[in-house]
């Protein structure tokens, strides 16, 4: 009980916030970002509490015990929301890019808000096969990887945005707003660039849960297969960044073609996918 | 009552401004006789633009001028104005916050207004009234600055072209800066920019006699001209203002360029006539070509918006100095007012 009104707040905090950061978008008056910064605060304690609450009643069903539940829809969506979140958290409050939340929080809001409204957040015992410590690591990696990739897609939007202000000869108020080119550049290429790591041991760490589960590393399974095509796509991010000399707006072309694919992962795949579908629960 | 007694930009030419410019407040103060066991307070604002006396008490505003006329040798009254009562409070509140000056909503001159008034404290000659006028004066003038757009954007072409160069570097003191050309507009940017504190300014011409003077005198460093290609590779911003009649750079050779920098964005900005830099060049990904007319464009837009802001920030300045008029009559009057509860107390 308790914890769903923790999160019903959270996602109330979250939506006022995202209104604020959109009236930003629109006036542009910073105390309106700072408003954002602090609601997210607020309703990151608020998701904090509820998913500490959701882990005590989890583990009152014996077999769950110690695992975290994140087998669900609902609790992976809460996770990813928070993950998202939480960065944008730190990332604003250490560049104060103001404009940030506009392009991060929504996808915040909307994992948030699908767990909310469309996953069923009631908790059962886990299968045997899911019944590994690997489900303490193995999507909390990866969905912590996605909630950079986020954050940077975010970024990809402002430094577009900059880009055509400075490249347009006539620089509205907002340009001078945003960051510098360079900063933004340099802070999606550092968001990735760490994301990439988390990402690939994310997908290594699935493979030895696999080997453990089914008896094999690899399957092709779609979500398998659509997780190393994120990872491609990334991989030509950095590729082409560190050793052919792209910056700009090419490279975030192709960081916003790999956080589709992220999007196409996490939520397209659970159609196809047998093994990794939140939707039967597996 | 309050008097002022003065002459700007807009009633004097400069030269009148000039001559009365080197008479400070202590000079005159210790030529013109002042009334007697009465309450006196002055101050006097003397910029580029202004030359103003204010003051407090009994004293003709005859006096002042009479001296002025003396001491300059010529007859002052058609640039002068003389202001008292209510309207001196509405006259200074709109110099402080810009309204009268030469550039609307320039800054500066908050500054100029403080150092009038600390000045004035300094020689024991601020009492009540123009402790109030002067110091509810800074504040109107940093309030209008920050309830208005009246100091939106920057309004010369030297300070556009710097904050934009902020918008693609960020902080310049990381930039190098190259400047192609040795002329007047060169040595203008080029001071506008070592102001700035960058990292390194380059200097580069044809004549290496010219570049090496331009750069001794603004602790710049001369570069050849056969080595502006490389130094262009470095450079994060570079200026052109060069009499050549051909294009320095074009399109293929910044194609080059833009390969040897690994993509790290350029800034360049062309204030030559016939231009340094072909116009395709700023196609190009990751450069950012900016020539005079874009300049002057985004100045005049800068402007444009200052001086749409001038009915709100009157509105602002007169409704503050209706105020302070309250407060003095009450005053005068042997009373007190409050300017928070905007009634008399007491």
């Amino acid at each position: 009980m308790l914890e769903t009104i923790f999160f019903k707040i959270s996602f109330g905090l979250y939506l006022l916030a995202l209104v604020f950061s959109g009236a930003y978008l629109f006036i542009r008056r910073e105390v309106y970002s700072r408003w954002v910064w602090r609601l997210y605060g607020l309703g990151l304690s608020f998701h904090l509490t509820s998913f500490v609450w959701r882990t005590k009643n989890f583990w009152e069903i014996a077999e769950n015990r110690f695992y975290l539940p994140i087998n669900t829809f609902f609790g992976a969506l809460s996770y990813l929301a928070f993950a998202i979140g939480i960065i944008f958290w730190l990332v604003e409050g250490r560049h104060r890019l103001n404009i940030l939340g506009a392009f991060v929080l929504p996808w915040s809001v909307l994992a948030a808000g699908a767990a909310m409204f469309f996953a069923d957040p009631s908790l059962s015992g886990l299968v045997p096969s899911l019944q590994s410590y690997w489900i303490n690591i193995h999507p909390l990696v990866l969905m912590t990887a996605y909630a950079f990739l986020a954050n940077a897609f975010g970024v990809g939007v402002a430094l577009l945005i900059q880009e055509h202000q400075v490249k347009s000869r006539k620089p509205s108020e907002l340009c001078y707003r945003l960051p510098a080119i360079e900063e933004l550049d340099q802070l999606q290429y550092r968001l990735i660039a760490g994301s990439f790591p988390i990402l690939s041991i994310g997908i290594v760490m699935g493979g030895i849960w696999a080997y453990n589960a089914w008896g094999r590393f690899w399957g092709w399974d779609a979500k398998e297969t659509w997780a190393l095509i994120t990872w491609f796509v990334y991989v030509g991010y950095l590729h082409l960044r560190l050793f052919s000399g792209w910056r700009g707006r090419k490279t975030v072309y192709l960081a916003m073609l790999g956080f589709a694919c992220v999007i196409f992962t996490f939520f397209g795949v659970n159609y196809l996918s047998e093994l990794h579908g939140y939707l039967s629960g597996g | 009552m309050i008097s002022l007694v003065g002459l700007n930009h807009h009633t004097s030419p400069l030269t009148v401004r000039e001559r009365l410019a080197s008479l400070s407040l202590e000079h005159w103060i210790e030529k013109i006789p002042r009334p007697c066991g009465e309450d006196f307070g002055a101050v006097l604002l003397s910029t580029c633009n202004r030359y103003e006396l204010y003051w407090t008490g009994g004293l003709s505003q005859e006096l002042p001028i009479s001296e002025w006329q003396r001491e300059v040798g010529l007859d002052l009254a058609p640039f002068l104005y003389r202001l008292r009562g209510s309207s001196v409070a509405r006259h200074l509140f709109l110099v402080a916050s810009g309204l009268d000056s030469l550039v609307i909503g320039e800054s500066e001159i908050l500054g100029q207004v403080r150092r009038a008034y600390e000045h004035s404290r300094a020689c024991g000659l601020a009492n009540k009234p123009i402790h109030m006028l002067f110091q509810k004066a800074l504040y109107v003038g940093r309030a209008v600055r920050s309830a208005t757009g009246i100091g939106w954007g920057q309004t010369s072409v030297a300070s556009v072209a710097v904050q934009l160069a902020e918008r693609v570097f960020g902080d310049l003191k990381k930039s190098r800066i190259l400047i192609l050309g040795a002329g007047k507009i060169a040595e203008l940017s080029a001071r506008h920019l070592a102001s700035q504190g960058t990292r390194e300014v380059w200097i580069a011409n044809r004549t290496w006699e010219k570049a090496e003077d331009l750069a001794r005198r603004l602790h710049a460093r001369p570069v050849a001209w056969e080595e502006v290609f490389l130094k262009m590779s470095e450079a994060d911003l570079v200026f052109c203002s060069t009499a050549s009649g051909e294009p320095i750079l074009r399109r293929s050779q910044a194609e080059d360029l833009m390969k040897k920098r690994e993509g790290r964005s350029l800034f360049l900005i062309d204030l030559s006539v016939p231009r340094n830099v072909e116009e395709s060049v700023h196609s190009l990904d990751g450069v950012y070509l900016y020539n005079l007319e874009d300049l002057r464009g985004i100045v005049q837009m800068n402007v444009s918006k200052r001086l749409g802001e001038m009915d709100r920030a009157r509105r602002l300045v007169f409704e503050k100095a209706e105020e302070f008029h309250r407060w003095h009559e009450a005053l005068l009057l042997g009373g007190e007012y409050s300017f928070k509860y905007d009634r008399k107390i007491a």
